[in-house]
């Protein structure tokens, strides 16, 4: 008899929690959802990314709450809100949530692929993390729902949810590569290891001729890639009748600009080896190559955002078309095209393969003494030591040299855009 | 009876895929379909060319010895990285580019937009030291591998590496959508988000999909990041969808392992392969940029 009154007295009891008085309830119940589910979204991730798993208890316990919560959402908008439809799929989700729960210890601690010929399994933490990442998104965009009373604000805020943890996962990786090399390439970094040569396949000394190569590279990238460089686009948006050849000579500039850094090295190797041998001229023409496309497109660029009327007042004062050009064009649109200098720079010290037949070998170059000797450079070093990983102690240095590498580079592309947004001339 | 209608059936599927309103879907399937037999007929031709000299290139042994020279395998290699690379890199870009041109508040905007174009700036070589030092090492034992270099963590790479061109390029389409577009469906009383899933991204859909194509590109001719993390062996695996499995090449890892050591007619053929990559990424190029231009003119026009 009094056993029988309890459903009764329960749904008092929710009655009571969900009058209009306490309107605000459901807001907090929906936020502790929404925060609850990225919690466990979040614990699900790390354990992913740590390879640890939390053990079966403490994720039936996080999953019985996300079921919890729902059940209670459920009858929520069941009862306040009365969309019998909406609450069937959250139902559903519920009991999906339960029966993950329970089901938990009945997984095999590996899943393995290997009957279907994979040469892999799925382990039970990887597993279970992934279902807590899933249940956890889509828990919390879930519970926008009754929060904004199943309108389409609400698909509105769980697309938002989606889409922000969506960013987060694309910046991870970012802060995981920067972060593991500065903290294990800055202990690495002292004057010894900056000034002096590379010894014993690099375990010891420093990376001084790298350097100083790399250094020499960009130089020669800078004097070839430049003045080429922003002469065309002069001659492209200033001189060219537009035409089929323009279109053609835009073409062309495309797939240069696509074209596979390998290929370019593929190219250097037959063109200029045969003449200038391995050597830093190969690997400076090479360079040149690669990034003349980014310093075309850039100066372009830069070259359309100067109004006509500026050139037409010129000329009108009676100047010369090159006049126009040096005096009028070029020193607002300077800043574009020196950001797309800097950013093919940046493109020339990072790229291993155009100049890995052409131009570097890993030890012995020391300081070139002219143009025609081989080098040694940043990149290619750091795609030694990597291969030497396990066979020779070079852990140290090679996070070291990936430190100043990825130092030099983002370095020169932040400058880039410094630039960029500094000394943006508006019109 | 019954059977006959099929064809009915057919007819009306299509015609229901190319309405009116589908009017951009059916460009970008014409698009996509015109690139990839442009791209198919162009490896016919060049296979038949190179054939006369180098015997079966695109067969599947590559065996220096005996003087097979077969890049089947690395195409299948490339093939199978880039897609598995393009199943992490499109939704992720195309979502990131939405967050970043459409909700993300200004100073977000303004911190975001930059980091991700720094993203794009880390070299490759660097790509592929964290590759080695850090993905494979947590890849084994997490799927017990044989061994953690494998075309899955070539894929994981390749997918990151193209992350940060997919969104910068997709958020430039984005943004490229004229304001009065947006603001005549924010007037009838869409929601932001409606006029993001029915206005901006169908109007821009052409730019993402320059983006994607670029990004296609660059994941095709990654060669050092690749290269360090795949097994290099010139098998295709067993069965062919194995993506665990020590065996696989790229077309580029080949290049980059065998070039400084190759001879006679081995240099041709890796000649062979550059040339093939060079059409297949510069023929995406270009199509990315047609793509890039009509939606220049379309915004001029209108």
């Amino acid at each position: 008899m009094e056993l029988g009154k309890i459903p009764l007295y329960l749904t008092n009891i929710c009655k009571e929690i969900f009058k209009k008085e306490n309107m605000e309830f459901k807001k907090i119940l929906c936020c502790v959802s929404i925060i609850f589910s990225s919690i466990v979204a979040v614990i699900g991730f790390v354990s992913v990314v740590v390879s640890v798993y939390i053990g079966d208890i403490s994720v039936r316990i996080l999953l019985v709450i996300i079921a919890v919560l729902f059940s209670v959402l459920s009858y929520y908008s069941f009862v306040r809100l009365h969309k019998r439809k909406e609450m069937v799929g959250l139902l559903v989700f519920t009991v999906i949530v339960f029966l993950v729960a329970y089901c938990l210890p009945m997984f095999p601690p590996e899943y393995g692929l290997r009957q279907y010929d994979l040469d892999a399994s799925i382990l039970k933490f990887m597993m279970t993390s992934v279902f807590l990442v899933v249940i956890g998104i889509a828990g919390a965009s879930f519970s926008m729902k009754p929060l904004y009373k199943f309108t389409s604000k609400s698909s509105e805020a769980s697309a938002y949810y989606i889409l922000i943890a969506s960013i987060l996962l694309i910046l991870y990786p970012l802060a995981i590569i920067i972060g593991n090399i500065i903290s294990s390439g800055i202990g690495g970094i002292s004057w010894e290891f900056l000034t002096q040569d590379v010894r014993r396949h690099g375990t010891q000394g420093g990376i001084l001729p790298a350097l100083i190569g790399s250094l020499l590279i960009m130089t020669g990238t800078a004097l070839i890639a430049l003045p080429l460089g922003i002469g065309s686009a002069v001659y492209l948006h200033e001189y060219a009748k537009k035409g089929k050849t323009v279109r053609i000579i835009r073409i062309a500039v495309d797939i240069l600009q696509g074209t596979p850094s390998i290929v370019h090295g593929l190219f250097g190797l037959a063109l200029f080896v045969p003449i200038f041998g391995i050597s830093l001229l190969s690997g400076i023409l090479i360079m040149g190559f690669l990034t003349l496309p980014i310093i075309i497109r850039a100066s372009e660029e830069a070259l359309k955002s100067v109004p006509q009327n500026l050139r037409e007042g010129s000329y009108a004062v009676g100047a010369t078309k090159w006049q126009t050009i040096r005096r009028v064009v070029l020193p607002p649109a300077l800043p574009g095209i020196i950001t797309g200098g800097v950013l093919g720079l940046g493109r020339a010290a990072g790229e291993t393969a155009p100049i890995m037949f052409t131009a570097v070998v890993f030890m012995g170059a020391g300081v070139p003494t002219t143009i025609f000797n081989p080098i040694q450079a940043l990149p290619y070093h750091l795609l030694e030591l990597t291969k030497y990983i396990g066979a020779y102690p070079v852990e140290q240095n090679a996070w070291a040299t990936a430190f100043l590498l990825l130092a030099i580079v983002l370095g020169i592309n932040a400058m880039a855009i410094i630039i960029r947004e500094r000394y943006r001339v508006e019109f | 009876m019954e059977l006959g209608k099929i064809p009915l059936y057919l007819t009306n599927i299509c015609k229901e895929i190319f309405k009116k309103e589908n009017m951009e879907f059916k460009k970008i399937l014409c698009c996509v379909s015109i690139i990839f037999s442009s791209i198919v007929a162009v490896i016919g031709f060049v296979s038949v060319v190179v054939s006369v000299y180098i015997g079966d290139i695109f067969g599947t042994n590559w065996n220096v010895a005996k003087g097979q020279y077969g890049i089947g395998a690395a195409v299948f290699g490339t093939l199978i990285v880039t897609a598995g690379a393009m199943i992490i890199a499109i939704p992720l870009g195309v979502m990131g580019a939405i967050f970043l041109s459409e909700i993300a508040p200004l100073k977000v905007r303004v911190l975001l937009k930059p980091l991700i174009e720094l993203l794009a700036g880390i070299p490759s070589i660097v790509y592929g030291f964290i590759g080695i030092t850090l993905l494979v090492g947590y890849l084994q034992p997490s799927f017990d591998m044989l061994s953690g270099y494998s075309l899955l963590t070539g894929s994981l790479i390749l997918g990151v590496m193209a992350l940060p061109i997919i969104v910068s390029m997709s958020d430039d389409a984005m943004k490229a959508v004229p304001r009065q577009l947006k603001e005549a469906s924010l007037a009838v009383g869409a929601t932001k988000w409606q006029t993001i899933k029915k206005v901006t991204i169908p109007t821009s859909i052409s730019g993402i999909s320059a983006a994607v194509i670029l990004g296609i590109g660059r994941a095709v001719g990654e060669t050092m990041a690749v290269s360090l993390v795949l097994g290099n062996m010139m098998k295709i695996p067993i069965p062919p969808w194995d993506m665990f499995e020590t065996t696989g090449a790229t077309v580029t890892s080949l290049i980059a392992h065998e070039m400084g050591e190759a001879a006679g007619l081995q240099v041709n053929a890796l000649f062979a392969g550059a040339v093939i990559l060079f059409i297949v990424v510069a023929i995406m190029s270009i199509s990315s940029n047609i793509l890039q231009e009509r939606i220049e003119k379309k915004f001029r026009g209108g």
